[in-house]
């Protein structure tokens, strides 16, 4: 038997998946789109004679950006990257590179052009995010638009109208539809706990019918919003044939489409022209001779002054020591590390999970998207591959890279498959989007964070529980953020509660220059700065 | 880099770069070919521990100490999918993909190397009863020796210096039928009834607490 839903719980429903900027405001409260700052660490520059040396672990955007404004302050600065290039999870993907898999090492055989390249880690830049803005700026990164949503793009469900793609515009269109229709038929005074008056409910009445496009009588009857199925400009426009809001209902995806979009992947998003990683040659044409490739840290010591790093390099050790270390390890990776930290710190670096991602692309041979009106933009699916990202940029030329699949939440599906397997895969799945798909691509890669060797795991996850930090968790993340023996700093956007985004990297950063400057003035104070 | 104070290079470990230069078979829509490429040569040491010392976080267990024979057992093993095949066992079924492609002369490689590498004390992760341990250890005797030495003829490794939260993993792997259970897994086939003696994760536990004993 079919439960029976009243119309004030319909209301309640709606009110708390629609409202957007209701929803929006609660997000900001909770953090779901974080407020970001620009405060650039303000360091008191050295005297030359007697530089202090910082050793920075990792070469991703949380420590090149401790580098880079070290060094501006005059440190003694020396960046340890354990592969064979920097940037770590910002990975521009293109002809000829390695993806360094464990077990599954690629080569990349895309079309050497300037265009055709794959951002297998971060591939867009909230506007929000000012402080890799600021850093674009500062490092010389031409910057474009990069395009989220098109509602030109398709969502595709197994479970609704038999599989079948439809547009975007279409699917949004007939489910707003119905919701203003069923949200206008249980607005009247006399039903809502708080009545309001005559203009109130007209106001908000000619919202709902301008939001669904309803008739005169608030009913939805279809709209040439969705598009039309044929004419429009010499002929009269039809609109396509309305969809049910019970084939709607069918897909999961229902709520995902109105709610993409929001929050950090709303607009504005910008891109580097030319790849993400320019962001990383930026860093790299202020630290030309700081950063070493190709070496692994084999144990991190502190001392009585100083901290003692030992690393290996092409088969043999060093051991270098500096006052201060900046660590991006992944914490889940410095766990297999010998270090002398405290048993404290150490149960803290053992707590986050590592987090899956997958991503894959192929190359286009031709790009078929721009003949069905995207440029841009992603297209959803039920299946594992979950979204399509047509490139924004390249327009009109010959061929292009696209998206082939993106799974942030729960990559290892993919992961543990064979790259052959993966790859048949994303054909499969992408000719239900795309029906002539297998014929126009070719050249695939596959990016499996969790198995990227010096990396193992995509972004880290602290919270066990989509609720937030628990009180535990919160001890281990400020346990782990404090300095150990006030020298050693574990940065990187895993030491923010907004992990994953090149923003939080830098935040970390600053947070750990800010706090290290905060300690020496600190210094000639009894006991130590809390 | 003149700045900071770069001391003496010690050399420890031989390096093991070219290990991973096997080619990749073509693939239909993935051309690749890794020949000659300038792969990682240090792809142990991401899961291992930065020394072979074992990371719990990431599911490696320590390489140092572990006797050459077991060693390249093992790799052969995951080498031909005896071990790392098991569905949703996600730290066996990655070591088994970073084997897949190695070649005999890269197995004596890597056997040789790691036989090179200095022993790190491992921290023990586990509490338990000692007596008990200590008694069912008797069970475990019989082909790892009294004391953990381990038995190259029985197939048996030594147990001294192995992680204890990695023992404890395999040992429920064995008793619940993901290892030991491959016609051509010869030890591995004696080890799976042996581990039933254990009753409960308790037993396992203090079992392990003994063998850590052993390490002092």
């Amino acid at each position: 038997m079919k439960k029976f839903v009243s119309r004030r719980e319909i209301l309640g429903l709606i009110a708390k998946a629609g409202a957007s900027g209701a929803v929006l405001q609660a997000s900001n409260a909770l953090g779901i789109v974080p407020d970001s700052y620009v405060d650039i660490p303000k360091i008191p520059p050295v005297d030359s004679g007697n530089r202090p040396s910082v050793v920075v672990l990792g070469a991703g955007v949380g420590g090149l950006t401790a580098a880079l404004e070290l060094k501006k302050a005059g440190y003694s600065v020396v960046v340890l990257e354990a592969a064979g290039r920097a940037g770590g999870r910002n990975m521009t993907v293109r002809h000829g590179d390695l993806i360094d898999e464990v077990g599954n090492p690629q080569i990349c055989d895309f079309d050497d052009e300037p265009h055709m390249y794959f951002n297998a880690g971060p591939a867009r830049i909230p506007s929000s995010h000012r402080n890799v803005l600021h850093y674009c700026k500062e490092l010389g990164v031409e910057l474009e638009f990069f395009i989220n949503e098109n509602k030109e793009t398709y969502i595709q469900d197994d479970a609704m109208l038999d599989g079948k793609p439809i547009k975007n515009r279409e699917f949004t269109t007939n489910a707003r539809g119905f919701m203003a229709e069923i949200m206008a038929k249980n607005f009247t005074n006399a039903e809502l706990d708080q009545p309001f008056d005559e203009w109130e409910i007209e106001a908000l009445m000619r919202s709902l019918r301008r939001m669904g496009d309803l008739d005169e009588d608030m009913i939805y009857r279809g709209s040439t919003r969705g598009g039309y199925s044929h004419g429009g400009f010499l002929e009269h426009g039809h609109a396509h044939e309305t969809i049910a809001l019970r084939d709607l209902l069918k897909s999961a995806l229902f709520s995902e489409a109105l709610s993409q979009n929001e929050g950090e992947t709303g607009p504005m998003l910008f891109q580097p022209v030319g790849g993400m990683d320019q962001i990383i040659k930026g860093y790299l044409r202020k630290l030309p001779d700081e950063v070493f490739y190709n070496v692994m840290v084999t144990s991190v010591m502190l001392q009585n002054e100083g901290i003692e790093v030992v690393y290996e390099h092409k088969g043999i050790k060093y051991k270098i020591e500096a006052d201060y270390c900046f660590n991006s390890i992944p914490t889940h990776l410095m766990t297999g590390i010998d270090n002398n930290f405290s048993a404290d710190y150490k149960e803290a670096m053992a707590y986050p999970r590592r987090g899956e991602a997958y991503k894959s692309a192929f190359q286009a041979k031709e790009r078929f998207w721009e003949k069905d009106d995207i440029f841009g933009g992603i297209s959803w699916t039920n299946q594992p591959i979950e979204q399509i990202w047509y490139p924004p940029h390249g327009m009109y030329k010959e061929k292009g890279i696209i998206l082939a699949a993106y799974n942030y939440g729960g990559g290892m599906h993919f992961t543990q498959l064979t790259q052959e397997e993966r790859i048949e895969t994303a054909i499969r799945q992408g000719e239900k989007v795309h029906p002539n798909y297998r014929g126009l691509v070719e050249k695939g890669i596959t990016i499996a964070w969790h198995r990227m060797n010096h990396m193992l795991g995509c972004s880290a996850r602290w919270q066990k529980s989509r609720r937030g930090f628990t009180q535990e968790e919160e001890r281990l993340f400020q346990t782990l953020r404090q300095p150990a023996g006030n020298r050693h700093y574990t940065i990187g956007d895993q030491m923010t509660k907004h992990t994953a985004w090149q923003e939080s990297a830098i935040l970390s950063a600053h947070w750990a220059i800010n706090d290290m400057l905060a300690r020496k003035s600190g210094s000639t104070m009894p006991g130590q700065r809390v | 880099m003149q700045k900071t104070r770069l001391l003496a290079a010690l050399t420890l470990t031989a390096s093991i770069a070219g290990l991973f230069s096997a080619s990749v078979a073509a693939q239909q829509y993935a051309a690749v070919d890794t020949t000659n490429q300038p792969l990682s040569n240090e792809v142990c040491a991401t899961c291992h521990g930065g020394a072979g010392q074992g990371n719990p976080v990431v599911g490696g267990p320590s390489l140092a100490g572990l006797e050459p024979w077991y060693l390249r057992k093992q790799l052969e093993n995951f080498r031909a999918g005896i071990r790392g095949s098991e569905k949703d066992y996600i730290p066996g079924n990655e070591m088994q993909a970073s084997v897949a492609r190695l070649s005999d002369a890269e197995i004596d490689d890597l056997v040789e190397t790691i036989a090179g590498w200095k022993v790190i004390e491992n921290d023990h992760t586990i509490e338990g009863d000692l007596g008990n341990g200590q008694a069912l250890y008797a069970n475990c005797a019989a082909c790892h020796g009294a004391d953990g030495e381990g038995n190259e003829a029985l197939g048996a490794p030594g147990l001294v210096g192995r992680n204890d939260w990695y023992m404890f993993r395999q040992i429920k792997l064995f008793k619940s039928g993901y290892r030991g259970v491959h016609p051509d897994d010869t030890a591995g086939r004696l080890m799976r009834p042996s581990t039933q003696s254990l009753k409960s994760d308790q037993d396992v536990n203090d079992v392990l607490v003994y063998i850590n004993s052993l390490d002092r």
